[in-house]
C-alpha cells in the first residue's frame, strides 16, 4: 500500500498517558503508553483510589484514513495493532457496527489449539499459539491463557486413526501431539466415563498438552488497549453500508479490476485506499458491498454454559463423533459447544435441540454431571468454506483485503491472522505462511486438506 | 436474635407432618412444606452461604428461586436453590463454597484487600513471571464458587415429552390461571406451566383475601381441564413457537422435559422484585419485600424483631403491615416524603441499623427494600422483542411480538388483582383464537388430513390494555453497594469499568461479571444498567438492556438428556454373535463382530476352507424402472448401459467435485430392477443422492429407489470351499463355475428359504458368495450354512479378519483409503472414469484431473523389513528433511503371507512400482519400504476369485 | 426447532429434514468453463434475507424447494402458511 508519509498525532487525553514524543518520519509520532498494568500498580490505585486510565479514547470519525478495519473483533484488532506495531501505519480506523469483541470473539468457547491434519495448517495455528503465549506481557494485559491440555477423543477405530494421523503429522511440524489410550484418558480426566460398554466407548484420544483456554474478551481488550496506544481509532457503534469502489467490472463500478477508495458508515463517510473485510459472520454481506462473492455459507455455532461448581476437569475435552467439546472456567462452569447447526441462518437465537443433544452427549461422557444446571446458552455466526479454512490476503478488488471465512476456528487464529494480514497489506506481499489460504485457489484447485478432520474441530 | 415461627400462620406448611433433615451435619426442623431455608430461618439459621469473592456472610434476600444468597448442596446435587426446594425429612444440606466451614471461612480475610480486589483485577496483575501463572491460575480457581459435582453418583432417571397445547401459558398467577382459564373455555387445549410449587403467582404471599382468590382460581382452572405443570419452568420459547419446559417434580423421574409446538404462547410470568443498591445492602437482614411476606405468610417465619421498611409502592407496605401483625417493631420509610435508605451498618453476623438520606440512623435487624419490580423479558426477547423502557412506571416492557405470543400480567401492566383477570381473561380467549386458527390452518396445511377441522371461536374485542402505574426510579442510593449478589460485583465496580472505557452494558457485563451469574440477571440488570446509565449521565431507555438469554431458569442436563438410551441397530445374527464369543465393533450406528477370539486364524481359514461374515449393516438399495441404467451412468464414474440381467459390476460414485463418496456392486435381477450395495457408512447418504439427482436434475426418469438394508440379512461365504457349501444349500441354481462365474447374480432357495440374492464377488480376494436373505430368515441360513459347512472346515469370520483379507487383496476402503480430498484417480480408479460419457456427477472436475499429474495416488506398499507393521497414518517422508510425502493408510500383518502389507497414499513422484519410500513410525523411527509392483499382494491374477 | 411445511406432508418439525442449502442450478458439464464450475461448486450469494433452498423431506424422500429469510427463519408461501392467517 501507499505509506502515508505523515501521521496524525491524536489528541491527548490524560498527562500522565503520554510518556514520551519521538520523531519519526515528517510530523513525528506520538507514543503514548497507556497506564502500566501490574501487581504494584493495583495497589497504588487501590490506595490511591485514583481510577484507572481508559483502555481506549473515543474520537470522532475522521474523513480519510490510510486504513480502514471492519470488524472490531480479535482479527480487525490484532491487524490494527500489528500495522501500528510492526509496520508503522498508524492512521487506521476499527469500525464496528455493535461493540468491541461482540461477535465470534465474545461468542466462542475460547479454546485454542495447534494440532490442526496439514502441515500449512499446523504451522500457522502453532504461530498463533506462540503469539498467545507472549501475549500477556507484550500487550500488558493478562489474558489468562492456560495450558492445561486439549484431548480429543476417540470412540472407534477409525477415530483413532484419524487422531494418529494428526498426531503424527504434528510432531513433524514440532507440535507436541501424541495418541493415549483409554486408561491414560482416564488418569488425565477421571470424570470421563472409559468403559467399554457405553454407547460410545472411549477408545483412545489425541492429547495435546499445549491446548487450552483463555479469557477471549480480555485477549480484544488487550489488542484494543494496544492497539489505541499505538494512534489506531477504536469506533463502535459504526455500521459500514457501503464500500465504494471504482473502476471494477461489475455494477457500480465494483467487482473485479476495481479499487478500493472508501467507505460509507452510518457515522460518515471515510476515503480509505485499503478496506479489511474482518467482520466474521458477516464476511460475504460487507464483501458483497465490494462486488466480491465469497465461498462461503454462514451457519450458526452454539454453545452453553453450566452454573459455576468446584473445578474438577483439568483439561479440554473433545469428542468428534458426539459433536460436542467441554473445558471448566477458573471460575467453575463448563463452558460447552459442538458442530454447526444443521442449518444456515444469520439468526443467533438459539435452539433447544442443541441443548438437548448437547446434554446427551456430555452426559453419556460424564454421567456426574447429570445434576449440574445448564445456565445460558447464546449463538455465533460461523463463516463456513468449503475446506474448513480461511480465506485470507488480496481479492480482485484492489486494496480490499480479506481475513474471512473463519469456521468455528478464528478465535484460535486472531493474533496470527492479524499478525500476518498486517504484513500482506503493509509490503503488498502474501506471507508464506496464508499463501495456501488465498481467495483463488476455490476456482484453481488448490483446497486445503482440513475437512477430513474438522467434523468437529475443537 | 433468632427467627421464629409464627403460631398458625404459614399456609404452606402442614404443622401434622415435622421432621427433621441435615444443615452441615446438624439437625434441623421443619414441617411438610416447608422450604429448605424457611426451616433454616425458624431454626435460627440465618447465615445461609458466603459471597463468592469476600466471603462474606450472606442471608435471604428473596426467599425465592432467584435469591442468589440461598444455593445450598443437596447431596450429590450442587447450587440447590435452597429458597425454592422443598425441604424433605433426612434431607442431607450443606452449605456451598465455604472452608472450613460456613460460620469460620478463612477466605473472609479477601474483604481486607478489597479495595485492590477491583472488578478485572486479574486482567492487570499475575503476568510476571510468565512461569509462575499456572500457580497464579490454581489459586484464583479455588473462588470459582457453587457446590461440588459428585462424579461417582449414579446418573438420575429423565425422561421427555410432547404435550401439543393450543395455547401454552407460562406462568400461573392471578393472570396466568385466568387466561388458561379463558382458552379453554373458548375450546383451546391448554398448558399451564408455573415455576412454583402451586399456582397462585404473588396471591400466595398475600393476605388471607388474596390466597383465597388463588385457590378460587386454581380450582377453576383445574375443574376446567387445563393441564396444570408445577415446579415446572418453561425454559424458553424457540423459533417455530418451540417450547421447552423443565418439569422439576414429575412422577417417576427426577426431572423431565417437554417440549411443546405453542400454537399460541400467553407469557405471564409475574414481575420480579428488584434489589436497592446501597451501602450495606448485603447485610444478613437485608431483603426484599417479597421476601418478608413469603417468609411470614408461606411459612409463618419472623424473619427479625426490629425492621426498617423503605418502601416506595404498595408491596412495601403491605410487608410493614404483615411484619406489624407478627408482633414486629416497624419503621416505615415512605420513599414519597424524598427519603432515601443511604446505607446500612451492621456486624459479620446481621445488619444493626439503617441510615436514611435525612441523617437519623435506625436500629434495626431487619432492613426491607420495596424499590421496584423487573420485567423478566427472556420469553418475549426469544420472540424478537427487544423490551422498552418505561419512564413513568420505571421498569421494562415488551414493545413488538409475534401474534402468536401474548403478554398477561405484570409484564402486560398493572392494575389490581380484578384487573389483571380481567385482563388476562380477554388475552386468553385471544390466544386460544390463535391458537386454534393455527391448529385449523396446520390441518389445512397437511395433505390428506382430515378436512374437518375445530372451530375457531368469533373474533372478540382486543383486550383492553393495562394501564401502568407511575413508580418511582430508585435504583441506587448515594452509596455503594452489591449489584450482583451472586458475583460479588458492587455498584463502584461498574463505576470503575465504565471510567476505563467500558461503556456499552455488554462490554461491563462481560468486564464485571455483573449478570453472569446463576440468577441470570433477574435481579440484576437493570439496576447494572441503571448504574452505568447514571455514571454516562444518560438513560436507562437509551442504553437499554441486554439480551436475556435461555433457558429462563437453570435447566439439569440430565432432563435434557432424557432417557439418553443410544439406539443400536444390530443385525438379525447378533444374538448368536453374543453367544458365541465375539468382540463388538462399534461401526457407526452398528454393532458388529470384530473377531471372535483370532482374526489371523479367521483369516487364514477364509484363504484354506471357507468362512462365513455377518455382512449386514452393508448399504442396500432396490433400484426399479426403465431408467435405472441412465441412473447409474449419473451416479457411477464408469458405464452401466451394457450391463446384461445376471450382470454384477463394481461402480465407484464421486461428488461434484469429483471426490470419492462411495462404491460398492450393483446387481442386475431383472430387466427393470436392480440391487446396489454401498458401504455401511454410505447407506443413507446414497439413497438420499440418488434421490436428489432423480428428482432436482432428472425428473422425467422413472426409478423407484427402495432401501431394503435390514429386509435382508447378509452373509459372505468366502473361500475356496464356498463353492462345495453353498452347492450343498441351493437346489435352484447352478453355483457351478460355468453357470455362476465370477461377477454374476443368480436369485433362488438357500436352505429352504426362497427370494434370497447371491452375488458372486470378492472384496476377501476368494471365491465367494455374498448371500442376502430375508431377514426373518438370516439366523436359518447362518446357522444352516455353519451346520453343513462343518465338514468344510468352516468358521466365521469377523471385520478385522476381512480387513486383513482385503488388505491383502489390494482393496481400498472408501474413506479410510481415500479422504475429503481424494479425486477418483488418486485411489487407483482412473481407468474406470468414463469421461466419454455425455454427463455424470462430477464429470468437468473428473476431465480436468485426469489431465493431471501432480496428485497423490493410493498405491500398495511393502515394508523392507517384513516383520514392520507400520501404524496406520503413519507418515511417509524425506529421509533427512522429515518433509511429508504421504501416508499408511491401512497397514496389517499378513497371515497368508506371513509379512507386513500396506496400502498409503504418496506423492505422485513416488507413485511408481519399485519407489523406495521411507516411513516414520511414531516415536521418530524411520523404515525403508517400496512400492509394490501389484494392487495386489495376494493372488494378483485373481485366480482364487475367479475359480 | 424450526417447523416447515412439506407440500406433501404438511407441517413437520425440521428436524425431519435435511437441509441443503440455498439451490444453485447446474451448469451444462459439456461446455462449462472451470470457473464456472467451481463458482458453481464453492461461491455463494449466501444471501441475508429471502432465499429458496432445497430441503429433503425424509418422511416423504422429496426434495422441495422453499423460501426462507436467512435474518429471521420465516419461511414464505409455503402450500399454507401455518401462521400466516394471524400475522
Amino acid at each position: 500500500m501507499r505509506r502515508a508519509g505523515y501521521r496524525r498525532a491524536v489528541p491527548a487525553r490524560e498527562r500522565d498517558e503520554i510518556v514520551h514524543r519521538r520523531g519519526r518520519g515528517e510530523g513525528g509520532l506520538l507514543i503514548r503508553r497507556p497506564a502500566r498494568y501490574s501487581a504494584l500498580g493495583l495497589l497504588a490505585r487501590g490506595l490511591t483510589g485514583r481510577p484507572w486510565p481508559r483502555l481506549w479514547a473515543q474520537h470522532e470519525l475522521r474523513r480519510s484514513y490510510d486504513v480502514v478495519i471492519v470488524g472490531g473483533g480479535v482479527h480487525g484488532l490484532a491487524c490494527a495493532y500489528y500495522l501500528a506495531k510492526e509496520h508503522g501505519i498508524t492512521n487506521v480506523a476499527v469500525v464496528d457496527k455493535g461493540w468491541l469483541g461482540g461477535g465470534g470473539s465474545g461468542r466462542n468457547t475460547a479454546i485454542l489449539r495447534s494440532n490442526y491434519l496439514t502441515p500449512e495448517g499446523i504451522r500457522f495455528y502453532d504461530r498463533s499459539l506462540q503469539l498467545y503465549r507472549a501475549m500477556s506481557g507484550e500487550l500488558n494485559f493478562n489474558v489468562m491463557f492456560s495450558q492445561r491440555g486439549h484431548l480429543t477423543l476417540a470412540h472407534s477405530d477409525a477415530a483413532l486413526r484419524t487422531m494418529r494421523w494428526r498426531a503424527e503429522v504434528n510432531v513433524l511440524q514440532g507440535v507436541s501431539s501424541c495418541v493415549v489410550d483409554a486408561d491414560q484418558v482416564k488418569a488425565l480426566v477421571p470424570s470421563l466415563d472409559v468403559s467399554p460398554h457405553t454407547a460410545h466407548p472411549i477408545v483412545g484420544a489425541l492429547y495435546h498438552p499445549p491446548g487450552g483456554t483463555i479469557r477471549h474478551d480480555a485477549v480484544v481488550w488487550g489488542y484494543g488497549r494496544a492497539a489505541a496506544a499505538l494512534g489506531v481509532e477504536l469506533h463502535q457503534q459504526t455500521e459500514v453500508g457501503d464500500i465504494v469502489v471504482e473502476g471494477g467490472d461489475g455494477p457500480g463500478g465494483k467487482g473485479p479490476g476495481g479499487r478500493v477508495t472508501g467507505v460509507r458508515t452510518s457515522r460518515g463517510d471515510i476515503s480509505a485506499p485499503v478496506v479489511v473485510n474482518c467482520a466474521a459472520g458477516w464476511a460475504s454481506t460487507v464483501a458483497e458491498l465490494a462486488g466480491v462473492t465469497l465461498p462461503i455459507t454462514t451457519t450458526p455455532l452454539q454453545a452453553a454454559v453450566t452454573e459455576p461448581v468446584k473445578v474438577f476437569l483439568p483439561a479440554v475435552v473433545v469428542s468428534g463423533s458426539l459433536h460436542v467439546y467441554v473445558s471448566q472456567t477458573d471460575r467453575g462452569e463448563l463452558v460447552f459447544g459442538a458442530a454447526v447447526d444443521p442449518v444456515a441462518t444469520y439468526s443467533t437465537r438459539g435452539s433447544l435441540e442443541f441443548v438437548e443433544g448437547l446434554a446427551s452427549n456430555i452426559v453419556q461422557l460424564m454421567p456426574g454431571v447429570a445434576r449440574l444446571r445448564l445456565l445460558r446458552q447464546w449463538a455465533g455466526l460461523c463463516d463456513m468454506t468449503p475446506d474448513y479454512s480461511p480465506v485470507m490476503g488480496v481479492t480482485s478488488v484492489d486494496g480490499f483485503f480479506v481475513d474471512v471465512g473463519w469456521g468455528t476456528y478464528g478465535f484460535k487464529a486472531g493474533p496470527v491472522s492479524g499478525e500476518q494480514m498486517a504484513a500482506c497489506i503493509a509490503t503488498g506481499r502474501t506471507p508464506a505462511l496464508i499463501a495456501p489460504f488465498d481467495l483463488a485457489r476455490f476456482t484453481e484447485d488448490r483446497l486445503v486438506g482440513e475437512k477430513g478432520a474438522a467434523a468437529v474441530g475443537h | 436474635m433468632t427467627t421464629r415461627r409464627l403460631p398458625g400462620a404459614g399456609a404452606e406448611l402442614n404443622r401434622d407432618e415435622p421432621f427433621t433433615f441435615c444443615w452441615n451435619g446438624a439437625p434441623v426442623a421443619g414441617f411438610s412444606g416447608d422450604t429448605v431455608v424457611s426451616a433454616l430461618l425458624a431454626g435460627g439459621h440465618d447465615v445461609i452461604s458466603r459471597s463468592m469473592k469476600y466471603h462474606r456472610p450472606r442471608g435471604v434476600l428473596t426467599a425465592d428461586y432467584w435469591d442468589p444468597n440461598c444455593m445450598v448442596q443437596v447431596g450429590s446435587e450442587p447450587n440447590v436453590r435452597g429458597a425454592h426446594r422443598l425441604a424433605a425429612p433426612a434431607m442431607d444440606v450443606r452449605a456451598q463454597n465455604v472452608w472450613p466451614s460456613l460460620r469460620h471461612d478463612v477466605k473472609a480475610a479477601n474483604a481486607l484487600v478489597g479495595r485492590f480486589l477491583t472488578a478485572g483485577f486479574y486482567y492487570k496483575t499475575f503476568m510476571q513471571p510468565r512461569a509462575l501463572w499456572p500457580a497464579y491460575e490454581h489459586v484464583l480457581a479455588t473462588f470459582a464458587p457453587g457446590g461440588s459435582v459428585d462424579l461417582d453418583a449414579e446418573p438420575p432417571r429423565c425422561d421427555i415429552r410432547f404435550a401439543h397445547p393450543d395455547v401454552l401459558v407460562a406462568g400461573g398467577g392471578p393472570a396466568g390461571m385466568a387466561a388458561a382459564l379463558a382458552a379453554s373455555r373458548a375450546g383451546a387445549d391448554v398448558l399451564l406451566v408455573d415455576h412454583g410449587h402451586r399456582l397462585g403467582g404473588h396471591l400466595r404471599w398475600g393476605s388471607g383475601d388474596d390466597r383465597a382468590r388463588a385457590a378460587q382460581l386454581a380450582a377453576a382452572v383445574r375443574a376446567a381441564g387445563v393441564e396444570v405443570l408445577t415446579d415446572a419452568t418453561v425454559l424458553g420459547r424457540y423459533d417455530g413457537s418451540w417450547v421447552g419446559i423443565n418439569q422439576r417434580t414429575a412422577s417417576g423421574v427426577w426431572e423431565r422435559l417437554v417440549k411443546a409446538r405453542a400454537k399460541c404462547l400467553v407469557v405471564a410470568p409475574g414481575l420480579i422484585e428488584r434489589p436497592y443498591v446501597f451501602a450495606g445492602n448485603d447485610h444478613v437482614g437485608v431483603m426484599l419485600s417479597g421476601a418478608v411476606r413469603r417468609l411470614l405468610n408461606m411459612y409463618g417465619v419472623v424473619p427479625g424483631e426490629r425492621a426498617v421498611v423503605f418502601s416506595a409502592n404498595p408491596d412495601g407496605a403491605a410487608a410493614a403491615r404483615d411484619l406489624r401483625s407478627a408482633g414486629v417493631e416497624v419503621t416505615v420509610v415512605d420513599a414519597s416524603t424524598g427519603v432515601r435508605l443511604e446505607r446500612v451498618e451492621g456486624s459479620r453476623r446481621r445488619a444493626q441499623a439503617a441510615v436514611l438520606s435525612d441523617g437519623r440512623r435506625l436500629d434495626a435487624d431487619l432492613i426491607v427494600t420495596a424499590i421496584g419490580w423487573t420485567a423478566p423479558t427472556t420469553l418475549t426477547n426469544m420472540a424478537g422483542d427487544r423490551p422498552v423502557y418505561d419512564e413513568v412506571s420505571a421498569r421494562f416492557f415488551p414493545d413488538r411480538l409475534p401474534p402468536d405470543v401474548l403478554v398477561a400480567g405484570g409484564l402486560a401492566g398493572d392494575g389490581s388483582v380484578d384487573e389483571l383477570v380481567a385482563h388476562a381473561h380477554a388475552t386468553g380467549a385471544m390466544a386460544a383464537r390463535r391458537g386454534l386458527t393455527v391448529r385449523a390452518q396446520l390441518r389445512r396445511a397437511t395433505p390428506r388430513a382430515d378436512p374437518t377441522v375445530t372451530s375457531v371461536p368469533p373474533d372478540a374485542d382486543e383486550p383492553v390494555p393495562l394501564g401502568r402505574d407511575p413508580h418511582p426510579a430508585l435504583f441506587m442510593a448515594g452509596s455503594h453497594g452489591i449489584v450482583d449478589y451472586s458475583e460479588d460485583v458492587s455498584s463502584k465496580d461498574i463505576v470503575d469499568a465504565a471510567a476505563e472505557g467500558f461503556d456499552s452494558v455488554e462490554l461491563v457485563k462481560r468486564f464485571t461479571t455483573s449478570t453472569m451469574g446463576p440468577s441470570q440477571g433477574k435481579l440484576e440488570t437493570v439496576n447494572t444498567v441503571a448504574v452505568l446509565a447514571q455514571e454516562l449521565g444518560t438513560t436507562i431507555g437509551r442504553l437499554g438492556t441486554t439480551v436475556w438469554r435461555p433457558p429462563y431458569a437453570p435447566v439439569s442436563l440430565g432432563a435434557l438428556a432424557g432417557r439418553n438410551d443410544i439406539p443400536r441397530r444390530v443385525s438379525a445374527l447378533q444374538d448368536w454373535h453374543d453367544k458365541h464369543g465375539a468382540v463388538p465393533l462399534h461401526a457407526g450406528n452398528w454393532l458388529r463382530p470384530d473377531h471372535y477370539g483370532d482374526p489371523a486364524a479367521e483369516a487364514a481359514n477364509v484363504r484354506n476352507a471357507v468362512g462365513v461374515i455377518d455382512v449386514t449393516p452393508l448399504g442396500k438399495l432396490d433400484l426399479c424402472g426403465p431408467d435405472v441404467a441412465d441412473l447409474l451412468e449419473l451416479v457411477y464414474v464408469n458405464r452401466w448401459r451394457k450391463l446384461a440381467v445376471g450382470a454384477v459390476r463394481y461402480g465407484v460414485m464421486c461428488t461434484e467435485d469429483g471426490i470419492v463418496m462411495d462404491d460398492g456392486v450393483t446387481a442386475r435381477l431383472a430387466d427393470q430392477r436392480y440391487l446396489m450395495t454401498t458401504t455401511s457408512s454410505g447407506a443413507a447418504a446414497v439413497w438420499e443422492w440418488l434421490e436428489r439427482w432423480l428428482q432436482q436434475e432428472r425428473p422425467q426418469w422413472d426409478v423407484r429407489v427402495t432401501p431394503v438394508t435390514p429386509a435382508y440379512t447378509s452373509i459372505n461365504v468366502a473361500g475356496p470351499r464356498s463353492r462345495e457349501l453353498v452347492a450343498g444349500l441351493v437346489d435352484d441354481i447352478d453355483v457351478s463355475p460355468d453357470g455362476f462365474p465370477y461377477m454374476q447374480v443368480r436369485t433362488g432357495t438357500v436352505a429352504g428359504v426362497g427370494d434370497c440374492v447371491l452375488l458372486r464377488i470378492g472384496f476377501t480376494g476368494e471365491l465367494s458368495y455374498e448371500l442376502h436373505v430375508p431377514a426373518g430368515f438370516g439366523l436359518h441360513v447362518w446357522e444352516a450354512l455353519l451346520a453343513t459347512g462343518a465338514a468344510l472346515g468352516i468358521r466365521p469370520f469377523g471385520v478385522e479378519a476381512q480387513r486383513i483379507l482385503r488388505l491383502e487383496k489390494g482393496h481400498f476402503i472408501v474413506g479410510q483409503d481415500t479422504d475429503g480430498l481424494t479425486r477418483a484417480a488418486s485411489a487407483g480408479l482412473g481407468g474406470l472414469v468414463k469421461l466419454d460419457k455425455a454427463d455424470m456427477v462430477g464429470r468437468p472436475e473428473l476431465g480436468w484431473a485426469a489431465a493431471r499429474t501432480d496428485l497423490p495416488m493410493l498405491v500398495s506398499i511393502l515394508t523392507d523389513d517384513p516383520s514392520v507393521v507400520p501404524v496406520e497414518a503413519a507418515q511417509i517422508v524425506e529421509p533427512g528433511t522429515n518433509a511429508i510425502r504421504g501416508r499408511i493408510t491401512s497397514s496389517r500383518m499378513s497371515p497368508t503371507l506371513g509379512r507386513s502389507v500396506c496400502l498409503g497414499q504418496v506423492d505422485a513422484a513416488l507413485a511408481h512400482p519399485g519407489c523406495a519410500l521411507t516411513i516414520r513410525l511414531p516415536g521418530g523411527a524411520q523404515v525403508g519400504a517400496r512400492v509394490h509392483d501389484q494392487p495386489a499382494f495376494v493372488d494378483p491374477e485373481g485366480v482364487r476369485l475367479r475359480g | 426447532m424450526l417447523l416447515v411445511v412439506c407440500p406433501h406432508c404438511g407441517p413437520r418439525d425440521a428436524g425431519d429434514f435435511h437441509y441443503l442449502g440455498a439451490t444453485s442450478p447446474r451448469p451444462d458439464p459439456a461446455t462449462v468453463t472451470e470457473q464456472a464450475w467451481r463458482t458453481y461448486l464453492h461461491l455463494r450469494a449466501n444471501v441475508g434475507g429471502w432465499q429458496h433452498e432445497t430441503w429433503y423431506c425424509r418422511a416423504c424422500r422429496q426434495h422441495v424447494v422453499l423460501e426462507r429469510n436467512t435474518l429471521t427463519n420465516e419461511f414464505r408461501d409455503p402450500p399454507v402458511d401455518p401462521l400466516g392467517g394471524v400475522r
